[in-house]
C-alpha cells in the first residue's frame, strides 16, 4: 500500500523532470510528498456516479477483485534470502496466472459500465493484454531454462554470478517491452488515450471505486517491476554493506523509473500496429532467445557462471 | 486427509450438473459451458486417482495437461461456430438452428 | 457399510460447494454474462482441488488456461452474439424436457457416485505418502508421452487455423 502511494508521487515527480516542470509541491510536506494523501482524500470523498443501465454489483466487486489478483502474488515474490512469504515450488507460473486474469476481469468492468466508449477501450486493452502475455511467458522460459527451477527463490539463488540479464539479453528486452504493453503505459497507451476515448476502460468509475482501480494499476505495475528484478537483475544479491531487502527495493525502482519514463517521451503506437508488434516480432525474438539459450546452455559457454 | 471416494463423489456431481446442461439448455453458450463443466469433472477425476495410486505416479496429471489444452481447443472452435452460426441466422437457439443447409 | 469412511475436511467442502454451486449458477443465471463469470469461478474452485492433490504446476495451468483464456474468449463471444431476442430468451425446459434432462443426469451421476461409494472401503483412504515434484512432470512429459505432445501441437495448430478460417469475414 505504501510503496503504491510513494509510486504515484514518485511518478509525477519523475514525469514532471522530464517535461520541464517542477511535479507536484502544493500538497504540503517536504517536496510534496503528501501529495497521494490529498489524492486519496480527493477520491474517496468524489461522489461515486454509476451510470443508468449498468451493472452496480459487477462494478463494485471486479475492481476488488483486480486489486486482490494483483496483490497475491506478491507472497511468492522474495525480497530477500528468506524474507519470501510461500515459497512456492511453481512460483513463476502462480504470477503468471494471476496476471493473466486481468485481461478477463477488464472485459467484464468495461462491458459493466455498459456505454459504448469504455467498452470500445476495454476490447482494445484486451487485445493488447492477451497479446502481450505469449513473449512474456516465452521470455521468462529462457530465464527457467538457465535457472533450473520455476521457483523464484531457486531463480534469484541462481544469479550469484551473473545476473541473467546479460546472457538472456534479448528476453530481458522482450520481457521489458511486453510488460510496458501488459501495463498500458506509454508508448502503448492506447486504451487510455486522453485525446480519443476520454479515459478508456474506466471512463466511467469516480470517486472510490476510481481509486481502488488506481491503487490496482500501480500494484500491477510494482509487482511487473519487481518480477523484473527477480528473473533478470539478479533479486537481492548485492554488496554486502546493506541489507538484503533494500538492494530489493533499490533495483525495483530503477526498474520502475525505467517504466515511467518513456511515458514522457515517445509517442503513441496505433493498436493495430501494436497487436503485430506483439504477435510476430517479440514472439519471434523472445523464441530466437530460447534456441539461443538451449544453445549456450549444451555448449558449455555459461560454465563458467554455473550454469 | 481426505477420502478418494469424496473426489470421485464431488466429479460425479459435477458430470450430472454438465449432462443436464447439455441435454435441457437452448442456449448454445449454455451448451458450451455444460461442455466445459464435464471436461473440469473428467480432470478431476484423473488427477484425483492419479494421487491415490500406489506407488505415486504423475502420468495422471500429464493426462490432464493434454486434457486442459485440448478443452481449451475444442472450446475455440466451439465459439468459432457458434459466431458463425450466429451470423447466418440472427439465433443461437439450437432449436432453431435444424436446418443443415441456408 | 459406511459410504465414506473418512469425513472430509472443512477446505474440501467449501471447495467442492464452490464448484459444484459456480456450474450450477453458470447453467441457470439469467445473463449469460453471470454465466460466465460463476463458471470461472468454478473454473477456480477446480483449480483449488488440484492444489489439494498434490498438482500445483496443473492448478496454475487450470487458472491461467481456463479462467485467463478460455473465458476471455467466451464473454468476447457472449458480447458478439448479443440481440434482443437473445436477451430475452428464457432458458427454463419447457414440456417434458426438464424431467427428462433431470432423469438422465441424475441417473448417470447417481450411478458413478454410488459405484464410487460402494467401492469405497476398497478405495485408499490417505494419499499414498511422497511428493510429486514438479520436476518430475517434465522428463514423463518427454520421454514416455512424447507422440501425443507432437500430436498436441499438430492439433492446436489446427484448430487455430480452423477457428481463424471460421470466423473470417467474407467481404
Amino acid at each position: 500500500m505504501l510503496v503504491v502511494m510513494f509510486l504515484t508521487w514518485y511518478e509525477r515527480k519523475v514525469l514532471a523532470r522530464i517535461q520541464l516542470r517542477i511535479g507536484p509541491l502544493y500538497a504540503g510536506g517536504p517536496g510534496g510528498i503528501l501529495q497521494p494523501i490529498a489524492d486519496g482524500v480527493k477520491l474517496i470523498f468524489k461522489e461515486v456516479m454509476i451510470p443508468y443501465k449498468a451493472d452496480k454489483f459487477l462494478f463494485i466487486w471486479i475492481p476488488l477483485a483486480l486489486v486482490f489478483s494483483a496483490a497475491v502474488p506478491f507472497a511468492v515474490i522474495p525480497f530477500g534470502q528468506h524474507w519470501v512469504i510461500a515459497n512456492l515450488d511453481v512460483g513463476l507460473v502462480f504470477v503468471f496466472a494471476m496476471t493473466s486474469l486481468f485481461p478477463s476481469m477488464i472485459l467484464i468492468f468495461a462491458w459493466a459500465s455498459n456505454s459504448k466508449y469504455p467498452f470500445l477501450g476495454g476490447l482494445r486493452s484486451l487485445f493488447q493484454q492477451v497479446a502481450y502475455e505469449i513473449p512474456m511467458w516465452i521470455s521468462a522460459l529462457s530465464v527457467v531454462m538457465l535457472a533450473g527451477s520455476l521457483s523464484l527463490v531457486d531463480i534469484v539463488n541462481a544469479q550469484t554470478k551473473i545476473w541473467f540479464a546479460i546472457p538472456a539479453f534479448l528476453s530481458f528486452v522482450v520481457f521489458f517491452v511486453s510488460i510496458m504493453a501488459e501495463l498500458e503505459r506509454l508508448p502503448f497507451d492506447l486504451p487510455t488515450a486522453e485525446p480519443e476515448l476520454v479515459a478508456g476502460w474506466f471512463t466511467e468509475s469516480s470517486g472510490a471505486i476510481f481509486m481502488v482501480l488506481f491503487l490496482a494499476l500501480y500494484m500491477k505495475l510494482y509487482l511487473m517491476s519487481s518480477l523484473v528484478t527477480v528473473l533478470f537483475l539478479g533479486g537481492w544479491w548485492g554488496p554486502a554493506f546493506l541489507p538484503q531487502p533494500v538492494w530489493f527495493i533499490i533495483k525495483t525502482l530503477i526498474v520502475a523509473t525505467f517504466i515511467i519514463i518513456p511515458r514522457g517521451v515517445y509517442p503513441r503506437i496505433r493498436v493495430d500496429m501494436l497487436i503485430r508488434i506483439g504477435w510476430t516480432r517479440l514472439l519471434i525474438i523472445a523464441l530466437a532467445n530460447v534456441f539461443l539459450t538451449v544453445l549456450m546452455l549444451n555448449s558449455g559457454v555459461l560454465a563458467a557462471w554455473g550454469l | 486427509m481426505v477420502a478418494l471416494t469424496s473426489y470421485l463423489i464431488v466429479s460425479a456431481a459435477l458430470l450430472g450438473i454438465g449432462v443436464y446442461g447439455l441435454s435441457v439448455k437452448k442456449n448454445a453458450m449454455r451448451i458450451l459451458f455444460a461442455v466445459e463443466i464435464i471436461v473440469n469433472a473428467a480432470n478431476l477425476n484423473f488427477a484425483a486417482f492419479t494421487r491415490y495410486m500406489n506407488p505415486p505416479s504423475v502420468s495422471g496429471q500429464v493426462i490432464v495437461f493434454y486434457s486442459i489444452a485440448a478443452a481449451a481447443m475444442e472450446a475455440c472452435v466451439g465459439l468459432a461456430l457458434i459466431l458463425v452460426a450466429f451470423r447466418l441466422n440472427s439465433t443461437i437457439d439450437v432449436r432453431k438452428l435444424n436446418k443443415l443447409k441456408g | 457399510m459406511a459410504l465414506i469412511t473418512v469425513p472430509p475436511d472443512i477446505t474440501f467442502i467449501v471447495l467442492a460447494a464452490v464448484a459444484i454451486i459456480g456450474s450450477i449458477m453458470a447453467l441457470q443465471a439469467k445473463e449469460l454474462i453471470y454465466g460466465a463469470i460463476s463458471l470461472a469461478i468454478s473454473f477456480i474452485g477446480i483449480a483449488g482441488f488440484y492444489v489439494f492433490l498434490d498438482a500445483p504446476y496443473l492448478a496454475m495451468l487450470q487458472i491461467a488456461i481456463y479462467v485467463g483464456a478460455v473465458v476471455v474468449l467466451i464473454l468476447f463471444t457472449i458480447m458478439l452474439v448479443r440481440r434482443e431476442e437473445t436477451d430475452e430468451m428464457v432458458d427454463r425446459p419447457e414440456g417434458g424436457e426438464g424431467a427428462i434432462g433431470l432423469w438422465l443426469a441424475g441417473l448417470l451421476s447417481v450411478g458413478i457416485a454410488g459405484v464410487a461409494a460402494l467401492a469405497g472401503p476398497n478405495l485408499p483412504n490417505a494419499p499414498p505418502p511422497g511428493n510429486l515434484p514438479v520436476s518430475e512432470l517434465g522428463p514423463v512429459l518427454a520421454v514416455e508421452y512424447p507422440i501425443p505432445l507432437i500430436i498436441l501441437a499438430l492439433l492446436l495448430s489446427a484448430a487455430l487455423l480452423g477457428a481463424l478460417v471460421l470466423a473470417k469475414v467474407e467481404k
